[in-house]
């Protein structure tokens, strides 16, 4: 069986370990190839801690297994232009869109993804698209600010 | 893997085996060895991690029938590698069948949409899926690989229980788009905006005469208000020969309310979910008149 498997990693090439075929890509971001950014909230999909971008659309990367994204591109927070980083560090700052920082690199992700046009009808509100990322701390009203400032 | 191994708490997943078919037929030969069909793994994963099962997985994206997504003569076909996400964002498939589109979108979260595929929530056979009303409106069939079409209210047989047998795998579900005069549309009611499961729904689809009135036909599918999602046949009927006027809405929801079969849960009791059922009913009606006034 044809198993060397490349992913497209933050611009890299990554030739995909046997033993990680069948484990998570949120384990193998972190723990493996140590890009921080990528948390794990609740492991089960609720949270959008652990978002990353997969051929430039939003998936949890607690939910995807390594050996199925040959080929694929995958950004992580690490990955964003330093001056979507900044923009956004900025806006946070000025709108106390941030906490305790848990939940900052899922909706990073997803800032990335809305400044890019992203969208799954193209007229949805940016409210509906953010409910897959949950902030324990609870700054969603300063976070809505930071994302209309950046849009 | 260096010391990646040892900090993995025990909460996460189990290391999987994972196989990647290219043909059907070597799919069906691992399902046959105790693999488990691998498609958006939203669900599976999590079966993986809680309950230390399956621990093989056939994953389906390099076989390439299952990525069939087309319509011909106002069919479409869905194959089982198809996401939420995909479904959602083609404009042509939003116009056919905008109740899957309404459904779809309230499944989860934009990750979780674009992972989860649409056969996948058909597996899971809940009562309160949020696609199955819809495709019952919208008289969907599936495919599977041993067995010819087979009408989904017939496949869905009880709370997480389908008609595919034992080592059979679900292909694709091919469903009927509106045709010129007729919308369709899905609601349901939850606790909270997002994330949250039905705990009633209701999917309508009507057909209206030439004079844009009259219901020429008409197709009613309820959710989480019993064993499986449901047709409401005679609710649809009342419809039928006549305009659509505060009385005969009123009449439908009644007959909707009155054939459900709801149980009582934490979530909400029966009688609960029947009032729900009743409002349920007119308010996806009136979301139907005011779609017919924006069609071209
Ligand atoms: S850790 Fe992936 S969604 Fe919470
Ligand atoms: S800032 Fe603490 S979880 Fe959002």
């Amino acid at each position: 069986m044809n198993t060397r498997l490349i992913l497209h990693i933050n611009g890299n090439e990554h030739s995909l370990p046997d033993a990680w075929h069948g484990r998570r890509l949120l384990d193998y971001l972190r723990h493996e190839l140590s890009l921080m950014s990528v948390k794990e909230g609740c492991g089960e999909g609720d949270c959008g801690a652990c978002t990353v971008l997969v051929d430039g659309e939003p998936m949890c990367s607690c939910l995807l297994l390594g050996g199925v994204l040959a080929n694929r591109s995958i950004v992580t927070v690490e990955g964003l232009s330093d001056d979507h980083r900044q923009r956004f560090a900025q806006l946070c700052e000025q709108h106390g869109g941030l906490q305790c920082g848990f939940c900052t690199s899922g909706f990073t992700m997803m800032s990335a993804w809305l400044a890019e046009g992203g969208s799954e009808t193209g007229q949805n509100s940016s409210d509906k698209l953010l409910a897959g990322n949950i902030c324990r701390c609870g700054v969603y009203q300063q976070l809505k600010k930071v994302i209309a400032d950046l849009l | 893997m260096g010391s990646s191994a040892s900090t993995i708490r025990p909460t996460q997943l189990p290391d999987l085996e994972l196989f990647w078919p290219t043909h059907i037929d070597e799919l069906i030969e691992h399902i046959k060895g105790g693999a488990k069909l691998l498609a958006g793994g939203t669900d599976l994963l999590l079966q993986a991690r809680n309950q230390g099962q399956p621990q093989k997985l056939a994953w389906i994206g390099n076989i390439e029938s299952m990525h069939n997504f087309a319509e011909q003569d106002e069919q479409w076909q869905v194959g089982a590698g198809i996401s939420l996400g995909k479904l959602i964002s083609n404009a042509a498939f939003r116009r056919a069948a905008p109740a899957i589109v309404d459904a779809a979108q309230l499944v989860g979260s934009v990750q979780i949409r674009n992972q989860a595929t649409l056969l996948g929530n058909i597996c899971s056979a809940s009562p309160a899926g949020d696609t199955l009303p819809a495709l019952l409106v919208h008289e969907a069939e599936v495919e599977t690989a041993k067995s010819h079409s087979l009408l989904l209210d017939d496949f869905l047989i009880a709370p997480g229980q389908t008609a595919l047998a034992p080592g059979d795998i679900l292909l694709s579900v091919s469903l009927r788009g509106l045709r010129a005069n007729e919308i369709s549309c899905y609601y349901r009611h939850t606790e909270r905006k997002a994330l949250d499961l039905a705990v009633a729904s209701v999917a309508i689809r009507l057909s209206f005469e030439d004079d844009g009135c009259t219901i020429a036909a008409a197709r009613i599918a309820l959710g989480a208000v019993g064993p499986t999602a449901m047709l409401a046949k005679q609710a649809a009927e009342s419809l039928v020969g006549q305009p659509l006027t505060k009385k005969s809405i009123a009449n439908c929801a009644t007959i909707a309310a009155e054939i459900c079969n709801p149980i009582s849960d934490f979530r909400a009791s029966a009688d609960y979910r029947r009032l729900l059922i009743r409002v349920l009913v007119g308010d996806v009606i009136n979301q139907i008149e005011k779609r017919v006034q924006l069609l071209p």
